[in-house]
């Protein structure tokens, strides 16, 4: 083989990841919100000492609330197939829909999302190749279909739910605060720090800033990425103002990172 | 399928909305090149092969904030591929997990192997290599641009993010500290030789 050309085991295999990682980006970010609820940041690189919120857990403004109706419908398939939801109860708005893979394939949803599953997802625990999605009903429709190949085997679990999103919060001050929905971003972002012993707020537009803001040219990126260091913004009560807590930011990993206050650092974001 | 640069802005936008053919179309246009700079950055084919994928990567995880040259993230590409051989430890951290998993063929030879075969060829890219990682970043990838990627300054300046005077000036004191640098190394090579053929 010769040196001059890149390995063609190694290529096709970084080819196939990265059509995978760019074919994934939304799933996983649905992934996210099913496994740690509203209130995360995409992108975000949550470290020891704060964790995102967890829906149920504490329930702040702007979090959906579900509300379980019936009984839960399980069903295993290879290939497309469309199941039976059973008769409708009073109230459901929604479906709640659990998708396991047991092959690798692409599982469409019926909101026109997809999840993909390739060997390595099926080599991780279940709850790592599971997806979720909450999809409104419409009217006189009782079926779910999930379309894959013909060969691509799944489990479903469906329940009917009865979604309502609550209202942010509006402190004295006039700002907003809560978790992030299909209405958009709070000014204060709900979080809970210190193993789920304390439940605050983040100032969104700090959270932005100590998350790496948006890189103005390839040099301000590639130097926020040569930081390596973790970043700690202000965790407060839904005032916005008493400080209850510090909330720690960042994706380094090694020993002795330094844990620097987004206050101490003069970034233009 | 991205048969020329030409073709190159469509397939970026269609990457952009989660095509990941679109994207392995801009990974087959460009991979020989980035792996090639990254080969001349680290000189071993495994580190190399580590750049590439880092970079690729890196370019679907940064997407946003990517620099399109004349249609072409291929200068954005080198640029971190520069950087990312500058430090293989922190610069490949993120993906550590992920590039190990990636198989490998099992026949490739060893850079000692290469060296052998290639020494005076070898010795060169070495001094190059030296050379460069002298330099401080953000010049390595300027040189890196212009010298090895036949980009004009004007393009490497969109790159980087910097003016084109300041592109300029830049890569004029560069090339003289890397002709220092590459001059300096290739005596302290003949000193050695003469030494160890004096033995």
């Amino acid at each position: 083989m010769s040196t001059t050309e890149l390995d063609p085991v190694f290529a096709a295999a970084l080819r196939e990841t990265l059509v995978a990682t760019v074919e994934d980006t939304p799933r996983v970010r649905r992934r996210w919100r099913w496994r740690l609820g509203p209130g995360i940041f995409a992108g975000l690189t949550l470290v020891a000492g704060g964790v995102a919120l967890a829906a149920g857990v504490f329930s702040p403004p702007g979090a959906p609330l579900d509300t379980p109706l019936g009984v839960a419908v399980t069903a295993t398939h290879t290939g497309s197939a469309t199941i039976d939801l059973g008769p409708r109860p009073a109230g459901a708005t929604d479906v709640s829909l659990t998708l396991t893979c047991l092959t690798p394939g692409t599982f469409d949803f019926p909101d026109g999302s997809s999840t993909r599953c390739n060997t390595v997802d099926l080599s991780q625990p279940p709850i790592t190749r599971t997806s979720s999605e909450v999809v409104p009903l419409s009217p006189g429709i009782d079926t779910v279909t999930i379309d894959t190949s013909a060969n691509a085997s799944w489990t479903l679990q469906a329940l009917y739910v009865n979604r309502v999103t609550t209202p942010w919060g509006i402190n004295a001050n006039g700002k907003t605060y809560g978790v992030t929905n299909q209405n958009g971003t709070p000014d204060l972002i709900a979080v809970v720090i210190d193993q789920g012993k304390t439940q605050g707020y983040v100032e969104a537009s700090e959270l932005n800033c100590a998350s790496g803001g948006d890189p103005k040219s390839i040099a301000q990126a590639l130097a926020w990425s040569a930081q390596n260091r973790h970043i700690s913004i202000p965790v407060y009560e839904s005032n916005g103002t008493t400080v209850i807590g510090t909330f720690v930011i960042g994706g380094a990993t090694g020993p002795n990172i330094p844990t620097v206050p987004l206050s101490s650092l003069s970034l233009h974001c | 399928m991205v048969r020329s640069n030409t073709d190159e802005p469509a397939a970026w936008a269609a990457a952009l909305g989660n095509d990941g053919d679109a994207f392995a179309a801009i990974f087959d246009l460009h991979r020989d090149r980035v792996y090639h700079h990254a080969l001349r950055m680290t000189a071993n084919v495994h580190d190399a092969e580590d750049v590439t994928a880092a970079t690729f990567l890196e370019l679907w995880r940064r997407r946003k904030s990517v620099r399109v040259v004349d249609g072409s993230v291929l200068p954005w590409l080198i640029v971190t591929a520069t950087n990312l051989a500058r430090n293989l430890a922190r610069g490949l951290r993120r993906y550590q997990a992920l590039i190990l998993a990636l198989p490998r063929a099992q026949d490739v030879r060893s850079a000692e192997d290469i060296a052998l075969e290639r020494i005076e060829e070898m010795r060169i890219a070495a001094q190059v290599r030296e050379a460069l990682s002298a330099l401080a970043p953000s010049d390595a990838a300027l040189i890196s641009l212009t010298l090895f990627e036949h980009y004009s300054p004007a393009q490497a300046a969109v790159a980087l993010g910097i003016s084109d005077g300041a592109a300029r000036t830049r890569l004029h004191r560069a090339r003289t500290r890397m002709a220092t640098n590459i001059e300096a190394l290739a005596t302290a090579d003949r000193d050695d030789t003469t030494k160890e053929k004096s033995r």
